[in-house]
C-alpha cells in the first residue's frame, strides 16, 4: 500500500487496570511523584514459600467492575483486560448500550495467558487427588479469552487477534491494529494486553533465570532499578491498559477527544538469540518507526524504554538509543517506568504506550524511580531522575518492547500540532 | 435447600440478566442457560450432590428436565 494512501490513525481512549486502584489519571500522577508499586508479594497457595518483590493489583474487585457471571467465566488476566478496555471505550466517549460495530475490531498482547487457570487444574490433579477438570478450563485459560470477551462485550464484528510475542506481546497488537485500520479493514480498535502472571510456577520460572529484582520487606519498593548501578533485575506485575484507535476521519466525524497520533510502527527480529538482546535489530525497529512517522530523530522528546533493569538488555538498549539519536541522545528525555508499575510481560507494551500517550499530550515526562547513579555502560542519553518533569513541549515520542526470542516492536505517537 | 432453590441460586449467580423468574417449565435457554453455563451448572450440582452425570444424557430442555436427571441420580449414589 502506498503511504499516500494509508489512513490517519488517531488515539482516542486509554484504559488501565494499575496496581495503586486509582484512575487512568491517578495512576499517571503517582508514576510522575517516582512512586512504586513494587512490594514484596508472598504468594497465597504456593507449595513451598515464596516471596518476591513484584507488582499485583489488590483494589481490584472484578465482580464489582464486570458483573459476577462475567467474572465468573473469566481467568484473572481476561478479567483484568475486559476492565481495561470498558475504560478505554468510556474514555473515547463511545457509548455501551448500543454496541460496537461491525467496522470495529479488537487487537490484544498476552504473554502466559490463562497460566492461573492451569495452575489451579494442575494443584487438583496432582496435589488434591481430583480426576477431573473444571469443564470451563479451557476457555478461561486460551490465550484469546479476553479478547473475545472483549469483542462479545463491547459487540466488535471486525477482527478479533490475539498477539504472544512474550514481551512485546501488546506493543505488537497496538502496532497490528494500526497496521487493520491503516488498510481500511477497521474503522476502529480497541488494542492493548493484560497479564497475571503471579502464579507459584511463572514467578518460580523467572527466578530461576536469574533475572527478578531482589529486595525484602523494607526494599522490595526499589527492586526494580532500571539503568542504576548494581541493578539486579526486573519485577513481574499484573495488570493491564487498553488504547482505542480510530481512523483520524473517523474520530473528527463523530467529535472524539485526539490524544496524539499513532505515526509509526516498527518491527524487527535480532535473529541471534533466543534471550541475548542485541542493538543492532532495536535499532532497525525504531528506525522503521521513525520513517513510517516521518519523523527525524531529533524530533523526539522522550523514549519509554523497555528498560527492565537486567543487567545485558539495559545497556544494549542504550547502545541502540545512541546509534538511532547521535548527537540528539544527550538531549533524549529517557525513562523506564517498569521501576513503578512492573514488568507486566505480554501486557507491558500496551502499558507503557499508553504512559507515553499521557507524556506526550499532556507535557509531563515520568521518571525512572530509584535511578539515582546511572551505570558507566547505561550513560549517554538524558535519564529522568527523581521526580518526573513538568511542562516539556514534545512533538514525538516512542515506546520501545524488546521481547525474549528476539522480537522488537516500536511504537511512534506524536503530539497534535 | 432443595434442587430447584440451588438451581435459581445458580442462574442469580451466573446467569447476565437472570429472569426474575425461574420454573420448573422455563426453557434453560430462554433463562441464559447457554451450552457452556449448562456445562457449569452441572459440575457444580455434582459436587454439591456427591453424583456423576453419565456423558449420553440426553440434553436437558427445562430446568424441570435438569431436576428430574438430578433426582434420579441422588438416590442412587445414597446422597
Amino acid at each position: 500500500m502506498s503511504e499516500a494512501a494509508r489512513r490517519r490513525v488517531a488515539v482516542t481512549g486509554l484504559g488501565v487496570v494499575n496496581p495503586f486502584g486509582g484512575d487512568l489519571l491517578d495512576f499517571f500522577a503517582r508514576l510522575m511523584r517516582g512512586e512504586s508499586a513494587v512490594r514484596l508479594y508472598h504468594h497465597p497457595a504456593s507449595p513451598s514459600p515464596l516471596a518476591q518483590p513484584a507488582v499485583s493489583c489488590p483494589h481490584f474487585d472484578a465482580e464489582a467492575v464486570l458483573g459476577r457471571p462475567l467474572a465468573g467465566v473469566c481467568d484473572r488476566y481476561s478479567q483484568l483486560g475486559v476492565a481495561a478496555a470498558f475504560s478505554a471505550w468510556e474514555d473515547a466517549g463511545l457509548p455501551r448500550q448500543n454496541g460496537g460495530s461491525d467496522e470495529y475490531g479488537v487487537s490484544w498482547g498476552t504473554g502466559v495467558g490463562g497460566t492461573l487457570t492451569f495452575e489451579r487444574g494442575y494443584a487438583d490433579f496432582y496435589v488434591h487427588g481430583k480426576d477431573r477438570a473444571h469443564p470451563l478450563s479451557i476457555v478461561l485459560a486460551m490465550s484469546n479469552a479476553a479478547a473475545s470477551h472483549v469483542a462479545i462485550n463491547l459487540g466488535l464484528g471486525s477482527s478479533c487477534l490475539t498477539y504472544s510475542v512474550a514481551c512485546a506481546s501488546s506493543a505488537v497488537s497496538i502496532g497490528e491494529a494500526m497496521r487493520r485500520i491503516q488498510a481500511g479493514e477497521s474503522e476502529l480498535v480497541v488494542a492493548g494486553g493484560s497479564e497475571a502472571p503471579l502464579s507459584f510456577s511463572v514467578m518460580r520460572a523467572w527466578e530461576a533465570m536469574r533475572v527478578v529484582g531482589q529486595g525484602d520487606e523494607e526494599t522490595a519498593y526499589r527492586a526494580c532499578r532500571p539503568f542504576q548501578v548494581g541493578r539486579t533485575g526486573l519485577v513481574l506485575g499484573e495488570g493491564a491498559a487498553a488504547l482505542v484507535l480510530e481512523d483520524w476521519e473517523h474520530a473528527q466525524a463523530r467529535g472524539a477527544r485526539i490524544y496524539c497520533e499513532l505515526a509509526g510502527y516498527g518491527q524487527s527480529c535480532d535473529h541471534t538469540h533466543l534471550v541475548k538482546p542485541d542493538a543492532y535489530g532495536q535499532t532497525r525497529a525504531m528506525r522503521l518507526a521513525l520513517r513510517e512517522a516521518g519523523l527525524d530523530a531529533s524530533e523526539v522528546g522522550y523514549v519509554n524504554a523497555h528498560g527492565t533493569a537486567t543487567r545485558e538488555g539495559d545497556p544494549t538498549e542504550i547502545e541502540a538509543l545512541r546509534q538511532i539519536f547521535g548527537a540528539h541522545a544527550e538531549n533524549l528525555l529517557v525513562s523506564a517506568t517498569k521501576s513503578m508499575h512492573g514488568h507486566l510481560l505480554g501486557a507491558t507494551g500496551a502499558m507503557e504506550a499508553l504512559i507515553t500517550v499521557l507524556a506526550l499530550a499532556r507535557g509531563e515526562v515520568p521518571p525512572t524511580a530509584h535511578l539515582d547513579e546511572v551505570s558507566p555502560d547505561c550513560q549517554g542519553v538524558r535519564h529522568v531522575m527523581g521526580k518526573g518533569l513538568r511542562g516539556v513541549p514534545l512533538k514525538a515520542a516512542l515506546s520501545n518492547s524488546f521481547a525474549f526470542g528476539g522480537s522488537n516492536a516500536v511504537l511512534a505517537f506524536k503530539a497534535l500540532s | 435447600m432443595d434442587t430447584l432453590e440451588l438451581l435459581r441460586e445458580f442462574i442469580k449467580r451466573r446467569v447476565v440478566n437472570p429472569p426474575e423468574e425461574v420454573t420448573l417449565e422455563s426453557r434453560l435457554e430462554e433463562i441464559g442457560v447457554d451450552s457452556l453455563t449448562l456445562l457449569d451448572l452441572m459440575f457444580d450440582m455434582e459436587d454439591k450432590y456427591g453424583v456423576r452425570m453419565p456423558d449420553d444424557l440426553p440434553r436437558p430442555d427445562t430446568v424441570g428436565d435438569l431436576i428430574a436427571i438430578f433426582e434420579k441420580l441422588k438416590p442412587a449414589s445414597n446422597v
